[in-house]
C-alpha cells in the first residue's frame, strides 16, 4: 500500500556546536524559548512530552528515538511525527527537521478502491444500488 | 486539522454508491471528462451521469468547469486539499520556530561567553 504521508523539511545552520543546540531540543526550559509556550518533556526513549501554544493548541508526543547529540524523533498523538537531526559543520551545526503528517488516507485510496468496485460491477443494472460489501471495503480501507 | 473529519464524512457519503465510485474512477482515468463522454462508455443515460457528477462535485470530489455548453469535471479529492493545507501550515510553523531557535541560541551564547569571560576584566 502506498504511503499517504507527506513530509515538510527544513534546515538551518547555526553557529553553536551540537551540544549547545541539543540542549535547546531537549531541555523543556530551552524549548519554551522557541518551540512552544509551555513544554513538559521527559527526554529519553519512550518518554512523554506535552507542548502547549498560546492559541490554546496542545499536542502530546512520545520520544521514539533519542541519540545525544544527533537525533531526536517524536511521535505525535495524531499519528504524525517529527525528526530533528544535528550535524556538526565547519561553521557550527546543521539543524535538519522533517515533520511527517498524519495519514491523509481517503483521497489516496480512492482510485484503487473504485477500480476494484468497477471491475466487480454488473454491466447494466445495479447502477443506483451499491453493493453493501463495496461500501464496507471502502470504509475499512480508509480507516486502515 | 479537526475540520477534516466532516469533509471525510461527506466523501464517504458521496462514495456510498457503486455507480458514483466508478464515475470518479472514470473521470480520474481520463483526467477530465464531461457527462456526454462518460455516458458514451457507460450503460447509463447522459442525464443520470450528469446528476451523479453534480452530486460528486457538491461533495468536493470533483471540480466542475464550464466548457462551452458542457460542464467538464476533474477529480479533486478534498483530503488532498487538506494535505496541502497541512504542508503550508506546518512549513510556516517550522520557519518561525527555527528563526526563534536561532535567536534563542544567540542569547544563550552571549550569556555563556559573559559568564566564561576570564575575570570579566573589560566589563
Amino acid at each position: 500500500m502506498p504511503s499517504e504521508r507527506i513530509n515538510v523539511e527544513r534546515e538551518i545552520v547555526v553557529p553553536e556546536d551540537p551540544d549547545e543546540v541539543w540542549e535547546s531540543l531537549t531541555d523543556p526550559d530551552r524549548l519554551e524559548e522557541w518551540f512552544a509556550q509551555e513544554v513538559e518533556l521527559d527526554a529519553r526513549p519512550g518518554g512523554e512530552g506535552v507542548f502547549r501554544w498560546g492559541d490554546g493548541d496542545e499536542r502530546r508526543a512520545v520520544v521514539r528515538e533519542l541519540e545525544e547529540p544527533e537525533r531526536i524523533v517524536l511521535d505525535w498523538d495524531d499519528g504524525g511525527s517529527v525528526a530533528i537531526e544535528l550535524e556538526p559543520v565547519v561553521d557550527g551545526t546543521r539543524v535538519h527537521v522533517v515533520e511527517s503528517s498524519p495519514e491523509f488516507a481517503p483521497a489516496f485510496e480512492l482510485r484503487t478502491l473504485s477500480l476494484e468496485t468497477s471491475a466487480a460491477k454488473p454491466p447494466t443494472p445495479g447502477w443506483e444500488a451499491a453493493p453493501p460489501e463495496a461500501a464496507l471495503a471502502w470504509t475499512v480501507a480508509a480507516a486502515a | 486539522m479537526d475540520g477534516r473529519s466532516g469533509g471525510v464524512d461527506r466523501v464517504f457519503a458521496a462514495l456510498g454508491d457503486a455507480g458514483r465510485r466508478s464515475l470518479v474512477e472514470a473521470v480520474a482515468t481520463r483526467g477530465t471528462a464531461t457527462a456526454t463522454e462518460l455516458a458514451a462508455e457507460l450503460p447509463v443515460t447522459r442525464q443520470a451521469v450528469a446528476k451523479q457528477l453534480a452530486a460528486l462535485a457538491d461533495a468536493g470530489l470533483l471540480r466542475a468547469t464550464r466548457a462551452g455548453r458542457e460542464t467538464r469535471y476533474e477529480v479533486t479529492p478534498a483530503p488532498l486539499e487538506d494535505a496541502v493545507e497541512w504542508m503550508v501550515s506546518v512549513g510556516t510553523a517550522w520557519d518561525e520556530r527555527l528563526a526563534a531557535l536561532r535567536r534563542s541560541l544567540g542569547r544563550q551564547g552571549k550569556s555563556r561567553s559573559i559568564r566564561q569571560a576570564p575575570g570579566g576584566s573589560s566589563s
